[in-house]
């Protein structure tokens, strides 16, 4: 009995996990290797016999210091930090009230309102950056980081609206309505009573409107015009390629530490972007 | 003052000027400027006439463009389809208990933290004929004699990028559909499991059911993303070998910037809204109802 | 809706705006007499540190410009260009490849006054970068540079197969890559969607068998017998000579691979031989000899048509929106003089040539014999985009749909037979040409 459902906890667990694990993270191995192998390797074709693309028995820290001494890098991840923080922050504020406002007061046209930001949310940057680029110019934002901070949350309060509203619309009303008996205003229900217990919900929009705001590319290459305005997607690519030849060793060390500080912030916030999502999934 | 914080309307409006403005902006209003754009024949530099839907009719006519709808509609079937499978397994993997979950369930996500640029970027020099690790790997495994043409045929490019698309991506679904699955009533699955059912069946007839309004969801915001996607193509194929791999958005890029034709540009990214706003409009629709019954 | 109301609404939201983040205004370039210059990121890195290191300072000290220098990736550059040119506000001066002048004419200042002078002094503006700044009769940019594009070849591989000498008609060359491909060592060439190796290929190639886009007066001809022959002889040479992934590729893979000792010739700027240079002790022959010993260059072969080359031309163009074109202008014509020019030039040990003919004579040439076919390159470049009609707007269009190159691409990979390709072309080039 027991070694049957030994047998089955593989095939149907562990054999699936592993490979899960292999197939998300094997890039990520991959792309380690590369960062600290040095150069002569680098051109190994596939087909030569010395070629170890799996490992490197001489690993160098050349890449990564080039990356972070001959490049602007540093600067781009302040850049990145400061703007997606910014963004996530404007967002987030725009998305809470907008999200309570959908969910719980009554008014005239707010299911209207509700699927209209939401349509916002169709509309490609590829068509936008053009009129946009129009738009910074005339309020004199461009080539500051402010160009972002603005257009950035126009990627993420639909989102960030939409999750918070399922997530508020789970919290029962009476909460509220001991709070408004014992005297408090509905703005101030709001802010001391709903938010605090929404915080997953908020932490897990918070963390998604970070991953994209760091991921984002087009606006941030067209908006941003000297090399130490560029975020890291913008500088890594424009910086590293000189045409015909790539930087692999230190644009894969780009890649890795550009997506250190998101990890880390993952790697705290995890299990309070599971439960908030949880909480708007069942709203 | 009061009176704004306590009045439905009044706070309502309040509450929603920032983030409308923002979105009247930033969106709403480049928006119009891009449908005028459309509508004329603007080039870079030159204000151009009106020319109604010339635009339009040039595109629909363009082997290229009808190519570009084509992938479009195809990159982002299947790679939804793979992502939705694929994250729901590593849901149901993940909603168990075992050593490491913690730090397992964080790591599953770091296909998603990373920009997409960089990872495509990875990705295309995995592929690379001349210094393809899979190429290495495959070629030592005795699957295969001679190298695989990832990138440089146009089937097999097409589903590479499906292939990376769904690395990306499975991760955001995984999580989002774990967190549906924990809101399920572990009760349930037992008194199905009491009634006889075998797992597929309990998944089928109990989990499925269930998660369906949090699937629609990711699903509609997935396909949003994936059809309007831009940068993943950029970088992997840059649209090529032979112009078989654009979409939509790197098409309408390529033609509205590096052409200068920022009037054909419009119109052509134009095209995509159309069926995003089909797709999302039947979710809404959908949810809708769900929400009433 | 009037611009000055737009922009006067905007302009009031703008100031609210600004109150709220007065720390954080665009810098304004108004004061002190600056320049911002946009180029791509070059290929010899060394060129732009002279860019700012060695012109920066100097330029500030002989006529108070001070220069500011942006390199982006060569690909970004139309993105850039297109929304500065469109919003009013970026760069003073933009590097512009090829026929990218006549796209932008109208946001162009007119720098004939330079381009007269410099030519002048230099012995004379090729006639082929004329062509692509000229924009009627009025030099709308100022040549820059051209970086000629010859084939990189393995001087012993070539020698093991029997070919003495770098083959002079395709044929030739057909059959030398047969042998080359047997001994796995095949040419390589992209036909990708790539604007640097593919279109100065393919275009003089379809040139060298008597094929045209279009005839003088705009009509399009591309689908003739000789366009077809040309396609019919690509694909087979494909097959029997070429390093098939070269579809994939893009600029910067061939070069990879001729440095891995993938492949034995590949049509290339210098930067493969300049790369094995300066990588003396990575980049070996089989036999572990410093790897640029064993690399020679060569034109293109002929057809039966001809023998015809495409180099790429860099200009830069002064903006028309620019508060301070009077300055971008001094800046071109304090760089063009010889002895600044020089200092840029040198740098590049030969991967790009000057704009006038008077850098063909540089000692710099005698230096080095390998690199000694790039001083005249530029001298066969008889033909542009769009021939038999003007390298403009609609050759621009075609150029960057990559029409002519999906034309051979699409018939080498098999997906469609030489007739269809051509016929598939000329309707794409019927859509521009109309």
């Amino acid at each position: 009995m027991l070694i049957e459902r030994k047998w089955k906890k593989w095939v149907y667990f562990y054999l699936p996990m592993a490979a899960f694990i292999l197939f998300t993270l094997f890039p990520f191995y991959w792309m380690a290797v590369t960062a600290f192998r040095p150069d002569p390797e680098l051109y190994r074709t596939w087909r030569q016999p010395s070629a170890t693309p799996l490992w490197t028995l001489e690993p160098t820290l050349e890449h990564v210091k080039g990356l972070l001494q001959t490049t602007a890098f540093p600067q781009w991840l302040w850049n990145t930090m400061a703007i997606a923080i910014v963004s996530t922050a404007i967002s987030l504020i725009c998305g809470m009230f907008a999200g309570y406002a959908l969910a719980r007061l009554k008014f005239r046209g707010s299911e209207f309102l509700g699927t209209a930001i939401f349509i916002t949310y169709l509309v490609p940057q590829t068509l936008l950056f053009i009129p946009l680029a129009d738009i910074i110019r005339d309020m004199q934002l461009g080539n500051t980081p402010w160009a972002l901070m603005l257009t950035y949350p126009t990627i993420l309060i639909p989102f960030c609206t939409w999750l918070l509203m399922g997530y508020f619309k789970t919290i029962p009303k009476e909460l509220e309505e001991c709070a408004r008996i014992d005297g408090a205003t509905r703005f101030g229900a709001m802010v001391r009573i709903i938010f605090p217990v929404a915080v997953p919900g908020i932490l897990s929009a918070g963390i998604f409107a970070f991953t994209l705001s760091w991921n984002e590319f087009i606006y941030a290459l067209v908006f941003m015009a000297s090399a130490e305005q560029k975020t890291v997607p913008v500088g890594v690519v424009s910086e590293l390629i000189r045409g015909d030849i790539f930087f692999w060793g230190q644009l894969m060390a780009g890649a890795l530490l550009g997506s250190v500080p998101v990890a880390l912030v993952y790697s705290f916030f995890v299990e309070y972007y599971v439960t908030g999502l949880t909480g708007s999934v069942k709203g | 003052m009061t009176r704004l914080l306590e009045s439905e309307k009044l706070l309502a409006a309040a509450l929603l000027t920032p983030g409308v403005a923002i979105l009247l902006l930033f969106i709403a209003y480049p928006f119009v400027m891009a449908l005028w754009f459309s509508l004329t024949s603007i080039r870079v530099g030159e204000a151009g006439e009106f020319v109604g839907l010339a635009n339009f009719e040039k595109a629909i006519n363009d082997t290229i463009f009808q190519q570009a709808f084509k992938n479009t509609v195809f990159y982002t079937f299947w790679a939804t389809v793979f992502k939705l499978a694929l994250g729901m397994w590593l849901a149901l993997l993940l909603n168990r208990h075992f050593r490491f979950k913690r730090i397992v369930r964080a790591s599953m996500l770091l296909p998603f933290i990373i920009p997409t640029v960089l990872s495509a970027f990875a990705w295309r020099w995995m592929f690379d004929p001349t210094f393809s690790v899979m190429n290495w790997m495959l070629y030592h495994g005795g699957v295969i004699t001679d190298r695989l043409p990832f990138l440089s045929s146009g089937d097999w490019a097409m589903w590479c990028a499906v292939l990376v698309n769904t690395w990306r991506g499975m991760p955001f679904f995984a999580i989002t559909l774990l967190a549906g699955l924990q809101t399920i009533n572990p009760d349930l699955h037992e008194a199905a499991a009491l009634d006889g059912a075998n797992a597929w069946n309990r998944f089928w007839h109990v989990t499925w059911p269930l998660l369906l309004p949090v699937t629609l969801v990711v699903v509609v915001f997935s396909v949003i993303q994936t059809f309007s996607d831009f940068q993943l193509i950029y970088v992997l194929t840059g649209g090529g070998p032979a112009n078989s791999t654009h979409l939509i958005a790197t098409y309408a890029y390529q033609i509205g910037v590096a052409s200068g034709l920022l009037g054909e540009g419009a119109a052509l990214s134009l095209f995509m809204f159309p069926v995003l706003f089909a797709v999302v409009w039947f979710q809404l629709r959908y949810l809708k109802r769900m929400e009433n019954a | 809706m009037s611009r000055i109301t737009r922009r006067k609404f905007l302009q009031y939201s703008g100031a609210g705006m600004a109150g709220i983040l007065a720390a954080h205004r665009a810098p304004v370039f108004a004061q002190a007499n600056t320049v911002h210059i946009l180029r791509w990121n070059d290929f010899v890195p060394a060129a732009d540190k002279v860019l700012r290191e060695v012109y920066a300072p100097e330029v500030q000290k002989a006529i108070g410009i001070k220069l500011n220098v942006e390199t982006i990736n060569a690909n970004d550059i139309p993105a850039r260009a297109t929304s500065a040119i469109q919003s009013g506000n970026g760069p003073d001066i933009i590097m512009l490849l090829n026929n990218y002048p006549h796209l932008y004419s109208s946001a162009a200042v007119d720098v004939s006054a330079v381009a007269d002078e410099v030519g002048k002094a230099g012995g004379g503006i090729y006639d082929a970068s004329a062509q692509l700044n000229k924009v009627g009769g009025k030099w709308v940019s100022m040549p820059w540079s051209v970086v000629p594009a010859l084939v990189a070849y393995r001087k012993s591989w070539f020698d093991e197969v029997g070919a003495k000498t770098f083959p002079k008609t395709w044929k030739e060359y057909h059959d030398v890559g047969k042998k080359l491909k047997a001994a796995k060592h095949p040419v390589g060439q992209t036909l990708g969607n790539t604007f640097g190796d593919a279109p100065t290929f393919t275009y003089p190639f379809l040139w060298s068998y008597g094929g045209q886009e279009v005839d003088a007066k705009g009509k399009v001809v591309l689908d003739s017998k000789e366009t077809v022959e040309s396609v019919r002889f690509m694909t087979q040479f494909w097959k029997d000579a070429h390093d098939e992934g070269g579809l994939a590729w893009d600029d910067s893979n061939n070069n990879r691979a001729f440095l891995s000792g993938d492949i034995s010739a590949s049509l290339n700027g210098a930067s493969i031989y300049v790369a094995a240079l300066n990588g003396k002790d990575k980049f070996k022959t089989e036999k572990g000899a410093p790897l640029h010993t064993d690399i020679l260059h060569a034109p293109l072969p002929g057809g039966p048509k001809g023998t015809h080359a495409y180099h790429t031309a860099f200009n830069h163009m002064v903006m028309k929106y620019s508060k301070n074109a009077k300055g971008a202008t001094e800046l071109l014509r304090w760089a063009h003089k010889k002895e600044n020019y020089d200092k840029w030039f040198t740098v590049q040990k030969g991967f790009a040539v000057g704009p006038t003919r008077e850098w063909e004579k540089h000692p710099m040439w005698k230096q080095d014999p390998v690199m000694a076919p790039f001083g005249t390159a530029p001298l066969a470049q008889k033909r542009l985009m769009g021939f038999a009609g003007r390298p403009d707007k609609k050759a621009a269009e075609a150029w960057n749909k990559y029409i002519v190159t999906v034309m051979y691409a699409q018939a080498c990979s098999g997906k469609m037979k030489p007739e269809e390709a051509v016929k598939w072309a000329a309707g794409e080039l019927g859509k521009i040409y109309t």
